[in-house]
């Protein structure tokens, strides 16, 4: 792969390729880190520096970007911007914590089963975004406190959102860019995924859930709900539900019929604007696409973007081929070592810093040890370490992952804030609980 | 012209430590929309008002930014209601009156101060720049009252 875009040897500021890139790519992690400036700002400003400085051409900068992965992300917010007008969040909320006769114990199970299920299938903010206000209504009619909920859907998005191809960036950038399905997620990922949410269950139940207790008078206002009123426009529900359902058939089946997730996914957000724009006037139309359009979370795409102009910059330079050599001499080239390494680095690397950056670096990296380790099939075990160590590190800290933010910035305003270094001092623990399931997980089955 | 042409010299203003049941018996019985709030030295600190009260009587996750966008799925009866608002009545105002409301300062000029009244949709709390003390208040009715005395 490398060299196929250095643009020339020679590279302003007197540097060489390597040096220049490294150093660019260095830089551009350091401030991301330091939050000082927008993490939008620095990968556009890497990524043009990357083809300024002659490291790449823009022709080459373009090949760098991993279209199916914007595709996907793009296609999927475009659905759940329609999906989320429809009620079914707040609906399955509601009715799961009517399921439970409104114990308090209970109904976090519950939030916690329909936050990961929707996360794996949806994206983890959106997921938060509806299902926490539904969860401060209803703490607050029982009388108990937010805190122990809110904490638990934290992790409940993160590790369902690690279950399959769509359900968190790392997995949409790892399975574009060495091509592994749906099934695949799902088949090597949910199995843990389904031992890890009740594995967390039992330290939150101890520390919380068998101290939470509400009056039969407050249960009964949350009974009292009318879950089917919080559907605001069934004709869209049905539609979207039944665009999603083909959209999800087309990501099982996306191997027999020969396409990519982003097309599946484009093709489905394509599908949905017609269907719930047919009955509308053209002004009409136009007013629901700008909507939906807005709804795109168009930071994270180009954040996207800029990161995989710098990731393509340094790859051309053989810097990520020296690094990986580099590894694999740490870890003596041996397979389990190589892996769990990588899933406890991941763990912890995307608990502290933004693990979509590191994701986009490790990547290539990762490829850069086909040949040391014995082909594409041999690395398979390592792509599921990054994957959960990527997905589930991002439990261990309050920014650890973009889901976490939402949370806390809806404690806040609820009055019930969430303060850094007390959710650290538990939830870091229970991640690395999570990676020492992980850890067992990858051994048995892989290694 | 200016603000001061056509604002309220003498408004009724509430104290910032005023419990929030006392002021809202004040309000209820004079049916005031809004008051201003200020500090001993008349200083403007905020506003209080009907929409406080709402604010406390409702769900907090339907009221809070990006909150719950409907709630017509909760069944609640009036003393559910009441009982929600009572928990708060015992606080002082200042901890639920907004402190973020347009103002225009005295020499305002008349166009722009009936622009950010229309804007604000609320009585507009006249505010000295520097000392930031209270020296007026213009409503909807002191605007119109002024405007269609004046001769065409």
């Amino acid at each position: 792969m490398h060299g196929h875009g250095s643009a020339t040897a020679e590279v302003v500021f007197g540097l060489h390729p390597m040096w220049f890139a490294g150093l660019l790519f260095v830089l551009s992690y350091v401030l991301i880190m330091s939050e000082r400036v927008n993490r939008v700002i620095i990968s556009l400003l890497a990524a043009s520096l990357m083809i300024v400085g002659g490291v790449l051409t823009q022709k080459a900068a373009i090949e760098g970007i991993d279209f199916n992965t914007i595709g996907l992300l793009t296609g999927m917010m475009i659905i759940v911007a329609i999906v989320r007008q429809t009620g079914i969040f707040e609906y399955l909320a509601i009715w799961s914590a009517k399921q439970v006769n409104a114990s308090p114990w209970g109904i976090l199970v519950m939030l916690v089963l329909v936050t990961a299920v929707l996360s794996a299938l949806l994206d983890n903010v959106t997921t938060v975004l509806l299902i926490v206000p539904v969860t401060l209504l209803i703490t607050e009619a029982l009388e108990v406190s937010a805190y122990p909920y809110l904490f638990a859907e934290v992790f409940a998005a993160n590790i369902g959102g690690a279950a399959t191809l769509i359900g968190d960036p790392p997995n949409i950038m790892i399975g574009s860019a060495i091509g592994l399905s749906f099934n695949d997620f799902l088949f090597n990922l949910a199995p843990l995924i389904a031992v890890l949410l009740p594995a967390l269950l039992i330290p939150l139940y101890l520390i919380w859930g068998r101290k939470l207790s509400a009056s039969p008078e407050n249960r009964r206002q949350v009974m009292n709900y009318r879950q089917e009123e919080a559907i605001t426009d069934s004709r869209l529900l049905w539609m979207s539900l039944f665009v999603l359902a083909l959209v999800i058939t087309g990501f099982v089946f996306a191997h027999d019929l020969e396409q990519q997730p982003a097309t599946i996914a484009m093709f489905g957000a394509a599908l949905l604007l017609l269907l719930q724009n047919i009955p509308c006037s053209y002004k009409e139309q136009s007013r629901n696409i700008t909507q939906t359009f807005g709804e795109v979370e168009w930071t994270t795409i180009f954040f996207f973007i800029g990161l995989f102009i710098m990731v393509y910059g340094i790859e051309t330079t053989g810097l990520l081929d020296l690094l990986a050599q580099e590894v694999l001499r740490l870890t003596g080239g041996d397979m389990a070592t190589t892996a769990i390494s990588i899933l406890w680095v991941s763990a912890v690397a995307s608990a502290l810093v933004d693990n979509i950056p590191f994701v986009a670096t490790m990547i290539p990296l990762i490829q850069n040890m086909e040949t040391t380790l014995g082909g594409p099939e041999a690395l398979m075990p390592l792509w599921w370490s990054l994957s959960l160590g990527a997905c589930l590190g991002g439990n261990g800290s309050l920014i650890g992952a973009s889901a976490n933010l939402i949370v806390a910035g809806f404690a806040e305003r609820s009055g019930q804030t969430i303060r850094f270094l007390p959710f650290m001092l538990l939830a870091f623990p229970l991640m690395l609980f999570s990676i020492a399931i992980s850890s067992i997980y990858i051994y048995m089955r892989y290694l | 012209m200016t603000a001061r042409s056509i604002m309220d010299t003498n408004p009724t203003v509430l104290q910032p430590d005023s419990t929030i049941a006392t002021a809202m018996q004040y309000i209820m019985q004079h049916r005031y929309r809004n008051l201003p709030v200020v500090d001993e030295d008349g200083r403007f600190l905020g506003v209080f008002g009907v929409d406080c009260l709402l604010r406390l009587a409702l769900p907090k996750a339907a009221i809070m930014e990006q909150g719950l966008h409907s709630v017509e799925f909760v069944r609640e009866t009036l003393s559910d209601i009441h009982r929600r608002l009572n928990q708060h009545v015992d606080q002082p105002i200042s901890s639920c009156m907004y402190d973020q409301v347009a103002t225009v300062a005295p020499d305002t000029p008349l166009v722009e101060t009936l622009l950010t009244l229309y804007r604000a949709r609320a009585s507009l709390p006249v505010v000295e720049m520097d000392s930031g003390e209270l020296v007026g208040v213009i409503s909807y009715f002191d605007a119109g009252r002024n405007i269609l005395a004046a001769e065409i």
